[in-house]
Protein backbone atom coordinates (compact mmCIF):
# COMPACT_ATOMS: atom_id res chain seq x y z
CA UNK A 1 0.00 0.00 0.00
CA UNK A 2 0.75 3.43 -0.87
CA UNK A 3 1.20 5.92 1.72
CA UNK A 4 -1.38 7.98 -0.27
CA UNK A 5 -3.85 5.38 -0.62
CA UNK A 6 -2.98 4.88 3.03
CA UNK A 7 -4.61 8.30 3.68
CA UNK A 8 -7.46 7.78 1.71
CA UNK A 9 -8.03 4.92 3.92
CA UNK A 10 -7.46 6.51 7.21
CA UNK A 11 -10.30 8.49 5.99
CA UNK A 12 -12.69 5.85 5.33
CA UNK A 13 -12.00 3.99 8.85
CA UNK A 14 -12.88 7.46 10.10
CA UNK A 15 -16.27 6.96 8.82
CA UNK A 16 -17.01 3.24 9.73
CA UNK A 17 -15.94 2.72 5.80
CA UNK A 18 -13.10 -0.21 6.40
CA UNK A 19 -13.84 -3.84 5.72
CA UNK A 20 -12.08 -6.02 8.51
CA UNK A 21 -9.39 -6.94 5.72
CA UNK A 22 -8.90 -3.56 4.97
CA UNK A 23 -8.12 -2.36 8.08
CA UNK A 24 -5.87 -5.28 8.64
CA UNK A 25 -3.95 -3.88 5.49
CA UNK A 26 -3.84 -0.15 6.60
CA UNK A 27 -2.77 -1.75 9.52
CA UNK A 28 0.47 -3.26 8.14
CA UNK A 29 1.32 -0.45 6.27
CA UNK A 30 1.07 1.64 9.48
CA UNK A 31 3.46 -0.66 11.08
CA UNK A 32 5.98 -0.05 9.04
CA UNK A 33 5.44 3.41 7.61
CA UNK A 34 6.04 6.20 10.83
CA UNK A 35 4.76 9.31 8.43
CA UNK A 36 1.56 7.65 7.77
CA UNK A 37 1.49 6.84 11.65
CA UNK A 38 1.76 10.48 12.47
CA UNK A 39 -0.55 11.39 10.15
CA UNK A 40 -3.13 8.73 11.28
CA UNK A 41 -2.42 10.63 14.79
CA UNK A 42 -3.16 13.85 13.73
CA UNK A 43 -6.32 12.61 12.11
CA UNK A 44 -7.06 11.12 15.50
CA UNK A 45 -6.46 14.27 17.65
CA UNK A 46 -8.75 16.59 14.57
CA UNK A 47 -12.31 13.83 14.58
CA UNK A 48 -11.49 13.30 18.58
CA UNK A 49 -11.48 17.27 18.85
CA UNK A 50 -14.50 17.62 16.47
CA UNK A 51 -16.09 15.10 18.09
CA UNK A 52 -15.90 16.22 21.36
CA UNK A 53 -17.79 19.69 20.83
CA UNK A 54 -20.64 20.16 23.19
CA UNK A 55 -23.86 20.18 22.28
CA UNK A 56 -25.42 23.73 22.94
CA UNK A 57 -28.66 24.06 24.44
CA UNK A 58 -31.70 26.65 22.60
CA UNK A 59 -33.27 29.28 24.33
CA UNK A 60 -35.90 27.75 26.96
CA UNK A 61 -38.42 29.75 25.02
CA UNK A 62 -37.37 28.61 21.21
CA UNK A 63 -40.34 26.12 21.10
CA UNK A 64 -43.14 29.04 22.50
CA UNK A 65 -41.54 31.40 19.96
CA UNK A 66 -41.30 29.21 16.79
CA UNK A 67 -45.07 28.06 17.88
CA UNK A 68 -46.10 31.57 18.49
CA UNK A 69 -44.97 31.90 14.91
CA UNK A 70 -46.56 29.44 13.11
CA UNK A 71 -49.84 30.20 15.23
CA UNK A 72 -49.14 33.93 13.40
CA UNK A 73 -48.73 32.06 9.82
CA UNK A 74 -51.87 29.59 10.29
CA UNK A 75 -54.13 32.46 11.15
CA UNK A 76 -53.07 34.60 8.39
CA UNK A 77 -53.37 32.00 5.92
CA UNK A 78 -56.76 31.59 7.24
CA UNK A 79 -57.74 34.96 7.20
CA UNK A 80 -55.36 35.89 3.88
CA UNK A 81 -57.71 37.07 0.50
CA UNK A 82 -59.28 34.70 -1.57
CA UNK A 83 -58.73 34.23 -5.63
CA UNK A 84 -62.16 36.48 -5.32
CA UNK A 85 -62.12 38.10 -2.48
CA UNK A 86 -61.09 41.62 -4.90
CA UNK A 87 -63.76 41.08 -7.17
CA UNK A 88 -66.79 42.98 -5.74
CA UNK A 89 -68.00 45.32 -8.90
CA UNK A 90 -70.14 48.17 -8.60
CA UNK A 91 -73.75 47.84 -10.11
CA UNK A 92 -73.02 50.70 -12.45
CA UNK A 93 -69.83 49.14 -13.73
CA UNK A 94 -71.85 45.48 -14.02
CA UNK A 95 -74.25 47.91 -16.58
CA UNK A 96 -71.70 49.43 -18.21
CA UNK A 97 -70.13 46.12 -18.98
CA UNK A 98 -73.07 44.61 -19.93
CA UNK A 99 -74.14 47.26 -22.21
CA UNK A 100 -70.53 46.98 -24.22
CA UNK A 101 -70.75 43.13 -24.10
CA UNK A 102 -73.95 43.68 -25.56
CA UNK A 103 -72.68 46.28 -28.24
CA UNK A 104 -70.02 43.34 -29.32
CA UNK A 105 -72.46 40.91 -29.17
CA UNK A 106 -74.53 42.71 -32.02
CA UNK A 107 -71.57 43.76 -33.87
CA UNK A 108 -70.81 40.22 -34.28
CA UNK A 109 -74.36 38.98 -35.04
CA UNK A 110 -74.76 41.59 -37.74
CA UNK A 111 -71.53 40.29 -39.42
CA UNK A 112 -72.71 36.35 -40.07
CA UNK A 113 -75.08 36.46 -42.59
CA UNK A 114 -76.36 32.65 -40.73
CA UNK A 115 -77.14 33.68 -37.57
CA UNK A 116 -78.50 36.94 -38.55
CA UNK A 117 -81.32 35.47 -40.78
CA UNK A 118 -82.48 33.60 -37.69
CA UNK A 119 -83.11 36.53 -35.75
CA UNK A 120 -86.88 38.48 -36.11
CA UNK A 121 -84.82 41.64 -36.93
CA UNK A 122 -81.82 42.91 -38.56
CA UNK A 123 -82.33 40.79 -42.11
CA UNK A 124 -81.47 43.74 -43.87
CA UNK A 125 -85.09 45.87 -44.53
CA UNK A 126 -85.57 47.36 -41.24
CA UNK A 127 -83.59 50.93 -39.88
CA UNK A 128 -80.65 48.93 -37.84
CA UNK A 129 -79.43 47.06 -40.36
CA UNK A 130 -80.22 49.61 -43.02
CA UNK A 131 -78.33 52.11 -40.73
CA UNK A 132 -75.30 49.21 -39.76
CA UNK A 133 -74.68 48.38 -43.63
CA UNK A 134 -74.57 51.94 -44.85
CA UNK A 135 -71.91 52.47 -41.61
CA UNK A 136 -70.28 49.31 -43.46
CA UNK A 137 -70.09 50.45 -46.82
CA UNK A 138 -68.63 54.01 -46.11
CA UNK A 139 -65.78 52.01 -44.50
CA UNK A 140 -65.28 49.66 -46.55
CA UNK A 141 -65.07 52.47 -49.56
CA UNK A 142 -62.01 53.91 -47.29
CA UNK A 143 -59.84 50.60 -47.35
CA UNK A 144 -60.62 47.14 -46.68
CA UNK A 145 -57.23 45.96 -44.92
CA UNK A 146 -57.36 49.13 -42.59
CA UNK A 147 -60.85 48.87 -41.51
CA UNK A 148 -60.28 45.01 -40.28
CA UNK A 149 -57.40 46.40 -38.45
CA UNK A 150 -59.54 49.17 -36.96
CA UNK A 151 -62.22 46.45 -36.08
CA UNK A 152 -59.35 44.55 -34.63
CA UNK A 153 -58.36 47.04 -32.62
CA UNK A 154 -61.56 48.27 -31.81
CA UNK A 155 -62.54 44.85 -30.67
CA UNK A 156 -59.65 44.19 -28.34
CA UNK A 157 -59.85 47.49 -26.81
CA UNK A 158 -63.40 46.90 -26.42
CA UNK A 159 -62.86 43.55 -24.71
CA UNK A 160 -59.88 44.81 -22.27
CA UNK A 161 -62.53 47.58 -20.96
CA UNK A 162 -65.39 45.27 -20.02
CA UNK A 163 -62.87 42.69 -18.10
CA UNK A 164 -61.34 45.83 -16.32
CA UNK A 165 -65.03 47.19 -15.90
CA UNK A 166 -65.91 43.86 -14.80
CA UNK A 167 -62.56 43.43 -12.47
CA UNK A 168 -64.31 46.10 -10.15
CA UNK A 169 -61.94 49.22 -8.77
CA UNK A 170 -59.14 47.01 -6.90
CA UNK A 171 -58.57 44.98 -9.36
CA UNK A 172 -58.29 47.76 -11.46
CA UNK A 173 -56.46 50.04 -9.27
CA UNK A 174 -53.65 47.11 -8.85
CA UNK A 175 -53.80 46.74 -13.18
CA UNK A 176 -52.64 50.02 -13.51
CA UNK A 177 -50.30 50.07 -10.74
CA UNK A 178 -48.66 47.61 -12.71
CA UNK A 179 -48.98 48.86 -15.88
CA UNK A 180 -47.13 51.78 -14.37
CA UNK A 181 -44.11 49.77 -13.29
CA UNK A 182 -43.35 48.43 -16.13
CA UNK A 183 -43.59 51.72 -18.05
CA UNK A 184 -39.54 52.58 -18.83
CA UNK A 185 -40.14 56.17 -18.16
CA UNK A 186 -42.10 57.15 -15.29
CA UNK B 1 -14.92 33.49 18.80
CA UNK B 2 -14.46 31.86 22.45
CA UNK B 3 -16.00 28.31 23.23
CA UNK B 4 -16.50 29.86 26.65
CA UNK B 5 -18.53 32.58 24.42
CA UNK B 6 -20.38 30.22 22.64
CA UNK B 7 -21.39 27.08 25.29
CA UNK B 8 -21.69 28.88 28.11
CA UNK B 9 -24.15 28.68 30.15
CA UNK B 10 -26.29 26.57 28.11
CA UNK B 11 -23.76 24.09 27.65
CA UNK B 12 -25.16 20.39 28.23
CA UNK B 13 -23.15 17.18 27.78
CA UNK B 14 -25.60 14.84 26.97
CA UNK B 15 -25.81 12.80 23.41
CA UNK B 16 -27.61 14.01 20.21
CA UNK B 17 -29.94 11.06 19.77
CA UNK B 18 -30.32 8.34 22.13
CA UNK B 19 -33.77 6.51 20.89
CA UNK B 20 -34.58 3.55 18.93
CA UNK B 21 -34.92 5.54 15.35
CA UNK B 22 -38.09 3.18 13.80
CA UNK B 23 -40.37 4.31 16.72
CA UNK B 24 -39.24 7.40 16.29
CA UNK B 25 -39.64 7.30 12.77
CA UNK B 26 -42.76 5.58 13.17
CA UNK B 27 -44.14 8.48 15.39
CA UNK B 28 -43.04 11.29 13.27
CA UNK B 29 -45.30 10.20 10.15
CA UNK B 30 -48.28 10.24 12.44
CA UNK B 31 -47.33 13.93 13.81
CA UNK B 32 -46.46 15.20 10.07
CA UNK B 33 -50.13 13.97 8.86
CA UNK B 34 -51.49 15.58 11.77
CA UNK B 35 -49.38 18.72 11.38
CA UNK B 36 -50.46 18.70 7.41
CA UNK B 37 -53.90 18.87 8.48
CA UNK B 38 -53.40 21.91 10.85
CA UNK B 39 -53.01 20.51 13.72
CA UNK B 40 -50.30 22.80 15.45
CA UNK B 41 -50.25 20.92 18.80
CA UNK B 42 -48.77 17.84 16.74
CA UNK B 43 -46.33 20.28 14.96
CA UNK B 44 -45.15 21.74 18.77
CA UNK B 45 -44.54 17.72 19.38
CA UNK B 46 -42.15 17.62 15.98
CA UNK B 47 -40.25 20.87 17.51
CA UNK B 48 -39.85 19.84 20.25
CA UNK B 49 -37.99 16.45 18.82
CA UNK B 50 -35.84 18.28 16.39
CA UNK B 51 -35.41 21.57 17.92
CA UNK B 52 -31.95 20.83 19.44
CA UNK B 53 -31.09 19.03 16.33
CA UNK B 54 -31.71 21.59 14.21
CA UNK B 55 -30.44 24.76 16.47
CA UNK B 56 -27.09 22.86 16.64
CA UNK B 57 -26.46 22.22 12.82
CA UNK B 58 -27.42 26.11 12.72
CA UNK B 59 -25.75 27.45 15.00
CA UNK B 60 -22.50 25.45 13.95
CA UNK B 61 -22.77 26.88 10.61
CA UNK B 62 -23.53 30.58 11.95
CA UNK B 63 -21.51 30.20 14.51
CA UNK B 64 -23.84 33.27 16.24
CA UNK B 65 -26.38 32.10 18.99
CA UNK B 66 -28.68 35.06 18.67
CA UNK B 67 -28.37 34.16 14.73
CA UNK B 68 -28.70 30.60 15.18
CA UNK B 69 -31.85 30.96 17.36
CA UNK B 70 -33.60 33.50 14.71
CA UNK B 71 -32.70 31.05 12.03
CA UNK B 72 -34.34 27.98 13.32
CA UNK B 73 -37.48 29.76 14.31
CA UNK B 74 -37.85 30.56 10.27
CA UNK B 75 -36.12 26.91 9.77
CA UNK B 76 -39.64 25.45 11.28
CA UNK B 77 -41.81 27.69 10.32
CA UNK B 78 -40.39 27.16 6.74
CA UNK B 79 -41.30 23.55 7.26
CA UNK B 80 -44.83 24.56 8.72
CA UNK B 81 -45.41 26.37 5.34
CA UNK B 82 -44.08 23.64 3.52
CA UNK B 83 -45.45 20.35 4.88
CA UNK B 84 -48.30 20.57 2.71
CA UNK B 85 -45.44 20.00 -0.43
CA UNK B 86 -43.76 17.21 1.94
CA UNK B 87 -44.68 14.06 0.54
CA UNK B 88 -42.29 11.65 2.55
CA UNK B 89 -39.68 10.50 0.27
CA UNK B 90 -37.70 11.49 2.90
CA UNK B 91 -37.22 11.23 6.50
CA UNK B 92 -39.01 14.05 8.03
CA UNK B 93 -35.37 14.97 9.84
CA UNK B 94 -33.86 14.71 6.61
CA UNK B 95 -36.31 16.61 4.99
CA UNK B 96 -35.90 19.71 7.76
CA UNK B 97 -32.20 19.26 8.13
CA UNK B 98 -32.26 20.37 4.31
CA UNK B 99 -34.34 23.20 5.07
CA UNK B 100 -32.07 24.44 8.20
CA UNK B 101 -29.10 24.00 6.04
CA UNK B 102 -30.65 26.39 3.01
CA UNK B 103 -31.68 28.79 5.97
CA UNK B 104 -28.36 28.94 6.64
CA UNK B 105 -26.88 29.34 4.16
CA UNK B 106 -28.69 32.16 2.99
CA UNK B 107 -28.47 33.97 6.07
CA UNK B 108 -24.48 33.63 5.45
CA UNK B 109 -25.50 35.10 1.91
CA UNK B 110 -27.30 37.70 3.51
CA UNK B 111 -24.82 38.24 6.09
CA UNK B 112 -22.28 38.31 3.02
CA UNK B 113 -23.75 41.81 1.90
CA UNK B 114 -23.78 43.17 4.94
CA UNK B 115 -21.26 45.84 4.61
CA UNK B 116 -21.20 46.43 8.41
CA UNK B 117 -20.92 43.24 9.93
CA UNK B 118 -18.31 42.14 7.76
CA UNK B 119 -16.18 45.35 9.07
CA UNK B 120 -17.42 43.97 12.13
CA UNK B 121 -15.94 40.68 11.63
CA UNK B 122 -12.50 41.66 9.81
CA UNK B 123 -11.89 43.51 13.35
CA UNK B 124 -12.98 40.36 15.13
CA UNK B 125 -10.72 38.21 12.79
CA UNK B 126 -7.81 40.75 13.57
CA UNK B 127 -8.42 40.38 17.15
CA UNK B 128 -8.09 36.49 16.72
CA UNK B 129 -4.98 36.70 15.01
CA UNK B 130 -3.39 38.79 17.78
CA UNK B 131 -4.48 35.99 19.74
CA UNK B 132 -2.79 33.63 17.48
CA UNK B 133 0.13 35.38 18.25
CA UNK B 134 0.14 35.50 21.85
CA UNK B 135 -0.81 31.54 21.85
CA UNK B 136 2.41 30.80 19.56
CA UNK B 137 4.11 31.08 22.50
CA UNK B 138 2.26 28.78 24.79
CA UNK B 139 1.76 25.18 25.34
CA UNK B 140 -1.10 23.75 23.47
CA UNK B 141 -2.97 21.67 26.19
CA UNK B 142 -6.01 19.81 24.96
CA UNK B 143 -8.49 22.49 25.77
CA UNK B 144 -6.45 25.31 23.48
CA UNK B 145 -6.60 22.70 20.66
CA UNK B 146 -10.08 21.91 21.15
CA UNK B 147 -10.96 26.19 20.62
CA UNK B 148 -8.59 26.12 17.70
CA UNK B 149 -10.07 23.26 15.82
CA UNK B 150 -13.30 25.22 16.28
CA UNK B 151 -11.79 28.37 15.38
CA UNK B 152 -10.85 26.45 12.40
CA UNK B 153 -14.05 24.97 11.87
CA UNK B 154 -15.66 28.24 11.36
CA UNK B 155 -13.09 29.51 8.86
CA UNK B 156 -13.62 26.68 6.38
CA UNK B 157 -15.61 27.63 3.20
CA UNK B 158 -18.97 26.46 3.94
CA UNK B 159 -18.98 23.53 1.46
CA UNK B 160 -16.61 21.44 4.15
CA UNK B 161 -18.16 22.90 7.29
CA UNK B 162 -21.60 21.65 6.52
CA UNK B 163 -20.28 17.71 5.59
CA UNK B 164 -17.47 18.09 9.19
CA UNK B 165 -21.11 19.42 11.24
CA UNK B 166 -23.46 16.37 9.82
CA UNK B 167 -20.74 13.61 10.04
CA UNK B 168 -18.79 14.83 13.37
CA UNK B 169 -21.84 16.20 15.31
CA UNK B 170 -24.72 14.77 13.83
CA UNK B 171 -22.73 11.15 13.33
CA UNK B 172 -24.53 10.68 10.21
CA UNK B 173 -23.37 8.66 7.05
CA UNK B 174 -22.42 9.48 3.66
CA UNK B 175 -26.08 8.48 2.37
CA UNK B 176 -27.67 10.66 4.82
CA UNK B 177 -25.41 13.82 4.14
CA UNK B 178 -26.16 13.52 0.43
CA UNK B 179 -29.79 13.27 0.69
CA UNK B 180 -29.98 16.40 3.04
CA UNK B 181 -27.24 18.26 0.94
CA UNK B 182 -28.51 16.86 -2.04
CA UNK B 183 -25.14 15.90 -3.86
CA UNK B 184 -23.32 12.79 -5.13
CA UNK B 185 -22.14 10.40 -1.96
CA UNK B 186 -18.98 10.78 -4.33
CA UNK B 187 -18.48 14.80 -3.81
CA UNK B 188 -19.79 14.71 0.14
CA UNK B 189 -16.39 12.23 0.33
CA UNK B 190 -14.56 14.33 -1.84
CA UNK B 191 -15.28 17.82 0.44
CA UNK B 192 -15.41 15.69 3.98
CA UNK B 193 -12.06 14.28 3.14
CA UNK B 194 -10.45 17.68 2.09
CA UNK B 195 -12.05 19.68 4.93
CA UNK B 196 -10.24 16.74 7.44
CA UNK B 197 -7.36 17.49 5.62
CA UNK B 198 -7.38 21.17 5.87
CA UNK B 199 -7.80 20.66 9.57
CA UNK B 200 -5.43 18.43 10.02
CA UNK B 201 -2.77 20.66 7.95
CA UNK B 202 -3.30 23.85 10.10
CA UNK B 203 -3.09 21.92 12.85
CA UNK B 204 0.53 20.38 11.58
CA UNK B 205 1.86 23.54 11.25
CA UNK B 206 0.31 24.91 14.56
CA UNK B 207 2.51 21.95 16.37
CA UNK B 208 5.11 22.63 14.34
CA UNK B 209 5.40 26.80 15.39
CA UNK B 210 4.91 25.40 18.75
CA UNK B 211 7.96 23.05 18.52
CA UNK B 212 9.91 26.25 17.52
CA UNK B 213 8.79 27.96 19.82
Amino acid sequence: MRCKEASQQMQLYFDNRLTIQQIRTLEAHLASCDACLEELTIFETVVKDLETFKVVAEPDDLNAKIMRRVALAASQRKTSPSRFSLWHPSLLEILVAATLATIATIGTILQQPSIRSMLPFAKGHDGLSLAYFNMLHALMNVDGTTLILALWIAGTLLGVCITLIVAGSEMRTQWFRAMLERLPVR
Amino acid sequence: MSEHSLQSPQTIGIPLTNVVPSAIEQDDLLLVAASKNGDQEAFAQLVQRYQRLVFNLVYRMLQQYEEATEITQETFLAAWQGLPAFRGDARFPTWLYRIAYNCSLKQLELRKRDRALQVALEAERTLVNANDEQRENAELDARDRQLLVQEHLSHLPTKYRIVLILRHLQDMTYEEMAEILTMPIGTIKTHLFRARNLLKERLQSLNRESDMG
